[in-house]
């Protein structure tokens, strides 16, 4: 009886104790007072950087770690960086910032929506806009500080279609192109359930598509028209992938009867045409004909090399810190320094066919898309 | 006075059984009571994104609104009874096929004369070291058809004939490539257990009469039992916990899993509601765990280690020892030559797909760095890539490190569990061990960050250190050494220690002499499987890693993030040969030859 009961005084007692300080989320937070980055005097910081220890970088794309190479070689700066996918980025970033670590200087990040929520309004990051960007990228692109946008497109293979197959976005939901529409699972893609928001917002639009293109109105089982085609998008037997590198091939590769569709695969994918002979091209027809993200830059609320931060931000934002990026298609820096890929369009062509989102609406909203895609993607 | 009565009566009950219980669930509570707390917390309450969809919320509030929904609301069906169910019918038959398949392996292997017996075992492990995914992509690679596009399937290539969508996808691919994953866990602790049983007690069940069948059903079958049950829940817990696969296997025909529905949370930043998807796959592991104790605690315990001679007598095949030795060498060369070559071509192809002489090259394992040769990644070949090889070096480290504190401890959790068996501490001790099997590995690392990156009281901040990995994956992989040291364990009789106690041997000086060379080929095959899954382990050390302490597994992303798949599989193949390298370096170095744990 004594064990037992001295057992469980002990066990309740450090349970209780760490469950109080290691709550998962939400508890409140360190009043964060947050680093002011001030770059007016350039030199200084550039000085003051040299003395600063080794920048540590959290980033979604793997391409950071030979990026910063050259800086490393130009200013003697050290780096070093690890690739987080967004959400393991996000958890990171504010696990450590929950607990006070302080270990990261800087991040690419995606999702602006939960970063905005989880990250810049609890002051675990910063936004920053170095001299570079004052100097060469317009101001609309500084809050927060856009690193490059990513868009997404609708594939065709062109041996079936020499020409654009599509004349309206509703077009996917016929009943011609069931079972031979493919998209990345929207429940392992935030910026999926980002951009379906922008469906949502935009509903009078796609609902006056429709009209425009069947010349009725359309009727709608869902309370708008962003998550009435998002259901008949799925009901039209949709087939779920898990790589948009593999939704590429599948739908490029020649020699197909029948070949599928890719719903918004990133358009990066379209640099391996010539080495893969893949038939693909994108519709380019219809509105819209798919979205944009972006990938940002920020700083950490509580640094430990603030000036070493500066130096490195401001380098991304240059050409040769783009230079790992520029080097294909389907990423877009918004410095006039910087021109798109040859093989590319000029972001501007893009930029007026594309849709993005909302921000504020994505992270009212997206809520809503993740529960709609799951009610009806059950077979 | 009131003291003297208090400490006398705790010497009284302080037996080495006792403290070890209390010492070890002191650090089990922390380490995964405290997480499983943190989690049920957090179903509770609105979280950062969610504060929209609650009017009049604000984050961190208290809400029974994650709950109501999962269980109740109009979305409850897809958010919850239909993946449950298609999991459930998942995790039963894969568990029930892995056992059958790992079982009869086992029993050819152990107790009968089949040739080439190491060989097979040997190979028998190997589809556990592959990544499940490997089965997967072969499969699909096989037995696609039209609907997912690209190039046919080889099965349609060569027979002409397309594959319906249900052998194709969906549920029945995805029993089956699981449970070809899987059933190494059957093998290796039926195996184990089969071993340890003395062949005498079939023997004298024969010479009393009993005919086959009776020996089998009688003394065979209640013998094995404990661990067959311990093989059902480790198997059926992965079922419930695998993404990599009903991912990608099902989503071409859209059927969903729990798995999927946590990630989805997760993704969609709505832990809460993803947490409550984990804790039901918790309640199901305890549920099974708790039928365990049902079934073998009515039971009297069985001893079959005596100390004496443990010669199991084998079964002669006869004439049909060649066939059936064949039979299942192609089986396993089927189920682990083809993935193998699967994940092989691709890295020896410069560019993918494409079939022809000229194509093939050892650019991705030896070549250059190069921008125009092949996939033109400006990477240098695996072999000559430092940062690949130092962050191999580093799973290494980490499978070893871990799977020798896992095997110890397996040991001293099976010893404590049986010793003080019957009594709710055991049980507890038991479950306990057990729990972080079916957490969700990124909840799981989450909530380690925020558990020692700072110090707290006298534990130390380990962030960003090497010993936080070997921490979370001791905790994370515990279960299989546990589960095997408790089946162990079982089958020793408290005689032997008993009367090492008589001749005045101290605690030490028992585990050391008596109870660890007898447990010996048990104790390794218990190291095994920790350290094949924490050389694999991706997404638990993702959140945990810093650039020096990068494993090899965490390093493949930075390909597959660009559709770099050569890279990406021939960093796995380089993860399979370590791991077979490793395993027989250390058969060797360690002198117990682990292939007589399980035949040979």
């Amino acid at each position: 009886m004594l064990r037992k009961s001295m057992i469980f005084a002990t066990v309740f007692l450090l349970v209780f104790t760490t469950v109080l300080s290691a709550a998962g989320r939400t508890e409140p937070t360190v009043a964060p007072t947050k680093t002011i980055y001030d770059a007016s005097d350039w030199d200084a910081v550039m000085e003051a950087a040299k003395k600063e220890g080794k920048v540590t970088v959290y980033a979604v794309t793997s391409r950071i770690q030979a990026a910063v190479q050259k800086f490393t070689e130009e200013t003697g700066i050290q780096v070093e960086a690890t690739r987080l996918s967004e959400v393991e980025l996000i958890e990171r970033v504010y696990q450590e910032g929950r607990t006070g670590v302080n270990n990261v200087d800087l991040v690419l990040i995606e999702d602006y929506p939960s970063m905005k929520e989880l990250l810049i309004d609890t002051g675990y990051l910063v936004n920053f806009v170095p001299p570079e960007a004052i100097a060469h990228i317009p101001a609309q692109y500084h809050n927060p500080m856009v690193f490059a946008y990513v868009n997404r497109i609708i594939g065709y293979n062109t041996e079936k279609h020499p020409t654009d197959p599509f004349t309206s976005i509703w077009d996917l939901t016929l009943p011609e192109y069931k079972g031979r529409v493919m998209i990345r699972n929207l429940a392992i893609t935030g910026e999926h359930q980002n951009a379906f928001t922008e469906l949502i917002r935009r509903s009078d639009d796609l609902e006056a598509e429709y009209l425009r293109r069947f010349g009725k109105p359309l009727e709608k089982v869902e309370s708008n028209a962003g998550l009435e085609f998002l259901r008949r998008l799925i009901l039209n037997d949709i087939i779920i992938m898990t790589s948009d590198t593999r939704i590429a091939e599948a739908v490029g590769s020649r020699g197909q009867a029948d070949p599928p569709y890719g719903f918004f695969h990133v358009y990066s994918k379209f640099r391996d045409i010539p080495r893969l002979n893949l038939a693909l091209d994108f519709s380019k027809n219809i509105q819209p004909l798919g979205y944009y993200y972006g990938m940002y830059i920020q700083l950490a609320g509580k640094p430990r090399n603030p000036n070493a931060a500066m130096a490195l931000a401001n380098y991304l934002l240059t050409a040769d810190g783009f230079t790992q990026w520029s080097n294909d298609v389907g990423i877009y820096s918004m410095s006039s320094e910087i021109s798109h890929h040859p093989d590319d369009m000029p972001w501007q062509w893009w930029e007026e066919r594309l849709w993005t989102y909302d921000p504020e609406f994505a992270a009212a909203n997206r809520g809503f898309v993740l529960d709609t895609w799951l009610r009806y993607v059950q077979q | 006075m009131k003291q003297k009565m208090l400490l006398g009566k705790i010497r009284q009950n302080a037996t080495p059984q006792v403290i070890m219980a209390v010492v070890l669930a002191i650090i089990l509570c922390y380490l995964v009571l405290v997480p499983i707390i943190v989690m049920i917390q957090q179903t509770f309450t609105v979280q950062a994104m969610e504060r929209f969809q609650i009017p009049g919320s604000r984050t961190g509030d208290f809400t029974t609104r994650h709950w109501a929904r999962m269980f109740t609301g109009d979305l409850a069906m897809a958010f919850l009874y239909r993946p449950l169910l298609n999991t459930l019918i998942v995790s039963i038959s894969l568990a029930l096929v892995s056992l059958l398949i790992g079982g009869t392996l086992a029993w050819l292997v152990v107790r009968t004369d089949m040739p080439n017996k190491k060989f097979i075992s040997n190979l028998a492990i190997v589809p556990y070291i592959m990544p499940s995914w490997a089965l997967a992509l072969a499969w699909i690679t096989l037995f696609k058809n039209r609907r997912i596009g690209g190039s046919l399937g080889l099965f349609e290539y060569l027979t002409g004939i397309a594959p319906p969508n249900w052998i194709s996808y969906g549920m029945f691919p995805i029993i089956l490539t699981l449970a070809l994953h899987y059933f190494p866990f059957g093998f290796m602790l039926i195996g184990g257990a089969l071993r340890n049983i003395d062949s005498q007690l079939e023997e004298s069940a024969e010479l009393l009469g009993a005919s086959r069948w009776q020996v089998l059903k009688r003394v065979v079958i209640p013998l094995i039992l404990p661990v067959v049950f311990s093989t059902f829940l480790l198997t059926f817990s992965r079922g419930l916990g695998t993404f990599g696969t009903p991912a990608f296997l099902g989503g071409p025909v859209r059927f969903t899993m729990l798995s999927t529905l946590l990630h989805a949370n997760l993704v969609g930043q709505r832990p809460g509601m993803g947490y409550i998807v984990a804790l039901i796959m918790i309640l199901f592991g305890v549920l099974v765990l708790y039928m365990d104790h049902k079934v073998i605690g009515a039971r009297r315990s069985f001893v079959t280690i005596s100390g004496k001679s443990g010669m199991s007598g084998q079964v002669k095949l006869r004439k049909f020892g060649r066939p059936v030795s064949i039979i299942v060498i192609i089986f396993l060369l089927c189920v682990t030559v083809i993935p193998i070559s699967v994940l092989a071509i691709e890295t020896v192809m410069l560019i993918p797909g494409t079939y022809s002489l000229s194509n093939f090259s050892l650019h991705y394992w030896i070549g250059p760095v190069s921008h125009s040769i092949g996939l033109g990644t400006g990477e240098p070949g695996i072999l000559r890539n430092a940062e690949v090889l130092n962050a191999l070096f580093n799973s290494v480290r980490l499978g070893l490190i871990v799977s020798v504190i896992c095997g110890t401890l397996g040991m001293l959790i099976g010893y404590t569990v049986v010793r003080l068996r019957g009594t709710r501490f055991s049980r507890f001790l038991d479950q306990l061990s057990f729990l972080p099997y079916l957490m969700p590995s990124i909840a799981f690392g989450a909530i380690f960050l925020a558990l020692f990156a700072v110090q707290r009281g006298p534990i130390p901040s380990l962030y960003g250190s090497f010993t936080l990995l070997v921490i979370a994956c001791v905790v994370k992989y515990l279960p299989f050494s546990s589960r095997a040291g408790i089946g162990a364990m079982m089958q020793i009789g408290p005689e032997l220690e008993e009367a090492a106690v008589m001749v005045g041997a101290r605690w030490t000086k028992r585990m050391g002499k008596i109870i660890f060379p007898m447990q010996k080929s048990a104790f390794f095959s218990g190291l095994l499987l920790p350290f094949i899954s924490a050389m694999r382990e991706l997404s638990l050390v993702v959140l945990l890693v810093s650039p020096r302490t990068q494993t090899a597994t965490a390093i493949t992303m930075k390909f597959t993030d660009r559709g770099w798949y050569p890279y990406t599989n021939a960093i796995m193949l380089l993860i399979v040969i370590t791991i077979l390298a490793t395993t027989i370096v250390s058969r060797k170095l360690m002198k117990t030859d682990l292939a007589k744990g399980i035949g040979g």
